[in-house]
């Protein structure tokens, strides 16, 4: 089953501040978001959580407007969290309780009634994947499993919004693949919108065709992932063996544009005659070309470059991420 | 894009070392990763769309409810009651009831007003006092075991295991949130102390065959003590919700409402043998309580001071227990930084 209708706006605010005291957490946001999967990033501090919390209308905001489906942040908090399914990045299971009966509790406290929430329980957990563990005791899970029952414990009321506040935390690649493949299931089959943030470029990239980049709570960037890719140079990147040295010199010396780390390169395309010209370096050099392409920036690249221009000291992914996100495995 | 966001054309990406980290220079040999055998596809993953209705804002409630109390009966779809637990709440039930035994065999035998049996376990004012708010063992073990048992993960789970962010993200207000814990404790308590109050009185009067000329009797002491129960009640389950709200741990919401019972107890005891003064009794909610019970059945007091200042530290045990739970259930995060 796949849905295909029209991207319709679900979260619209205006002018939102909110503050903590003295300290701005966001300043003056205008948003207009659309339904589909869309990454929220944005360095620690920089105001993903208190959008998420005023987005559920858990805060009162000091001044500003929103909207979530149509409900007022302001004053309908409860209607849009009745709509509005929230995966938390941390903990959030009784321990005590089998998958079965924390995602059925969780249906319950939404308003289903206890047969209903039994039922769907069901469903959503063959959904995440948990089919044959449902009846075990949470405590007994792997990071994954509980991942996945979180998961279903915001999927049990089929919300219109789904949160995802860091999905992939502590999940080996096998479980990540999976989490990922369920949230892109759940935007293109089920035609939810998704909201996800996350230190993992990769991951967002994987499900979101948008980003919404937040800095010092402000909206630095919004667009298309696609889009934003446009905006960087277009470069070839090349590997070559023997003589990189000679090669970079004999580039430099053709007006190319040469950036190199090692054996790689990347030369800027300023014409359709930049590719002969590396050929006829290599050449004219004596040195292999063992890779050639055109480089295609992915989101690190984009976000390292955005904290770049705004003069953000933003570690890479691989530098932010822990045991906990890997599962323990090294990155 | 609007003028404040930032323009990214022209940028230039980052460069990541491959084949190696040297100067690029030399000749080497590559080296060539295996290739991982694909896992394969365990199930086909279908999204199932739910377009039932939601119950408004009691079936949540109740839900809260049924979750803390049921677990008590059956840990099996609800909040997990480790079995100790539950096995000293019955010992303890099964305490409180005592006396009814005692009637039982009274009634038996055929003994008379001033019986024995009868003094000790009969209708009087001293014994529907002393059904609530008796030292020994009531107040000594029974009631405060109880409230240690009950409340030491009430609340202080939810900050241990984050399970706060399942009910904050979901419609459920943190007024009805600790609305629903403070009802799940009380009625836990109350089926205990006031149940078996409400038992022993009334079986009293069955195994004794009482008429209504007794019933009309003892029925306004009856009440008294019915007041006493519920005071009770209230305000262990005050005092032991708000340790459960400030910490992380069963044990320490256990033993410090443990702590606080007999410590005041304690104290003032040791300071009225010392100085011959029952003041620091008011510190001691159980001598609060029991002070204003005295009164309220109409037996002798045995402080020597005020019954307002009692009532007045009641009061007080009471707000501020209460507004430290609402302060600390505020604190718990949905999102946390």
């Amino acid at each position: 089953m796949t849905v295909d209708s029209a991207p319709k706006l679900v979260i619209e605010t205006k002018d939102l501040v909110k503050m903590y005291g003295p300290h701005i957490a966001l300043q003056g946001l205008n948003l207009k978001l659309e339904s589909g999967a869309t990454g929220i990033l944005g360095p620690n501090g920089a105001g993903k959580s208190t959008f998420f919390k005023c987005i559920l209308g858990l805060i009162t905001t000091t001044s500003g407007d929103g909207t979530v489906l149509g409900y007022d942040i302001r004053t309908q908090g409860d209607l849009i969290r009745s709509k509005i399914g929230y995966m938390p990045e941390y903990d959030s299971l009784d321990p005590g309780l089998s998958a079965i009966d924390q995602v059925r509790y969780s249906g319950e406290l939404i308003g289903m009634n206890p047969s209903q929430a039994t039922q769907r329980a069901h469903e959503v957990l063959e959904y995440v994947g948990l089919k044959d563990q449902r009846y075990r005791k949470i405590e007994t899970f792997s990071t994954g499993m509980k991942q996945a029952t979180k998961l279903a414990c915001a999927l049990i009321h089929d919300p219109e919004i789904l949160i995802c506040d860091e999905p992939t935390n502590g999940l080996d690649q096998r479980a990540r693949d999976f989490m990922l493949q369920t949230l892109r299931n759940t935007v293109n089959q089920g035609g939810r919108t998704v909201l996800m943030s996350g230190h993992v470029m990769d991951d967002i990239q994987e499900v979101c065709d948008n980003i919404v980049m937040i800095h010092k709570g402000k909206i630095v960037v919004h667009r298309r992932i696609d889009e934003l890719a446009k905006q960087v140079d277009e470069e070839i990147e090349i590997s070559v063996w023997g003589g990189s040295s000679r090669m970079q010199n004999s580039l430099e010396s053709r007006g190319l544009s040469v950036r190199r780390l090692g054996r790689v390169m990347r030369i800027k395309v300023e014409s359709e005659e930049t590719i002969p010209l590396i050929l006829e370096c290599a050449v004219e050099s004596g040195v292999q070309v063992r890779k050639m392409g055109e480089y295609k920036p992915d989101l690190e690249d984009i976000f390292l470059l955005i904290m770049d221009k705004l003069g953000a000291e933003v570690k890479q992914t691989s530098d932010l991420m822990t045991s906990e996100h890997t599962g323990g495995a090294n990155v | 894009m609007s003028d404040e966001q930032i323009n990214l054309d022209g940028g230039q990406t980052r460069m990541e070392a491959a084949y190696g980290s040297d100067d690029g220079d030399n000749d080497s040999s590559a080296i060539v990763a295996k290739k991982e055998a694909s896992l394969g596809a365990i199930f086909e993953q279908n999204y199932r769309p739910w377009d039932g209705s939601l119950g408004p804002r009691w079936v949540r409630n109740y839900a809260i409810f049924r979750h803390h109390v049921f677990g008590l009966f059956t840990s099996k779809g609800h909040r997990h009651y480790n079995p100790f637990v539950r096995l000293t709440i019955l010992v303890i039930f099964i305490g409180a009831i005592s006396p009814i035994a005692m009637l039982f065999f009274s009634s038996l035998f055929g003994a008379g007003p001033d019986s024995f049996i009868d003094k000790m376990w009969g209708i009087n004012r001293s014994n529907l006092w002393g059904q609530v708010l008796g030292y020994f063992p009531r107040n000594l073990c029974y009631w405060p075991l109880l409230t240690a048992l009950v409340v030491g993960g009430m609340i202080s789970d939810d900050r241990r295991n984050g399970t706060s962010a399942i009910y904050f993200s979901r419609p459920v207000t943190r007024g009805d949130y600790t609305l629903m814990k403070y009802l799940s404790v009380a009625v836990v308590l109350g089926f205990v102390i006031v149940f078996s109050y409400m038992a022993y009185y009334t079986l009293a009067i069955v195994f004794k065959g009482e008429g209504w000329g007794f019933l009309i009797d003892t029925l306004p002491m009856f009440l008294s003590g019915l007041l006493c129960s519920l005071l009770l009640v209230i305000t262990y389950t005050s005092i032991g919700l708000a340790l459960s709200s400030i910490s992380q741990s069963r044990f320490f919401s256990a033993i410090a409402f443990l702590s606080i019972i007999y410590g005041t107890k304690l104290v003032a005891l040791l300071i009225d043998l010392q100085f011959e003064t029952s003041i620091l009794y008011i510190l001691s909610p159980y001598d609060c309580l029991a002070h204003l019970g005295q009164w309220l059945l109409g037996l002798e007091l045995n402080y020597s001071h005020s019954l307002s200042l009692s009532v007045v530290s009641l009061i007080m045990m009471n707000v501020i227990s209460i507004m430290i739970l609402i302060s600390r259930v505020s604190s718990l995060e949905v999102t946390r930084e």
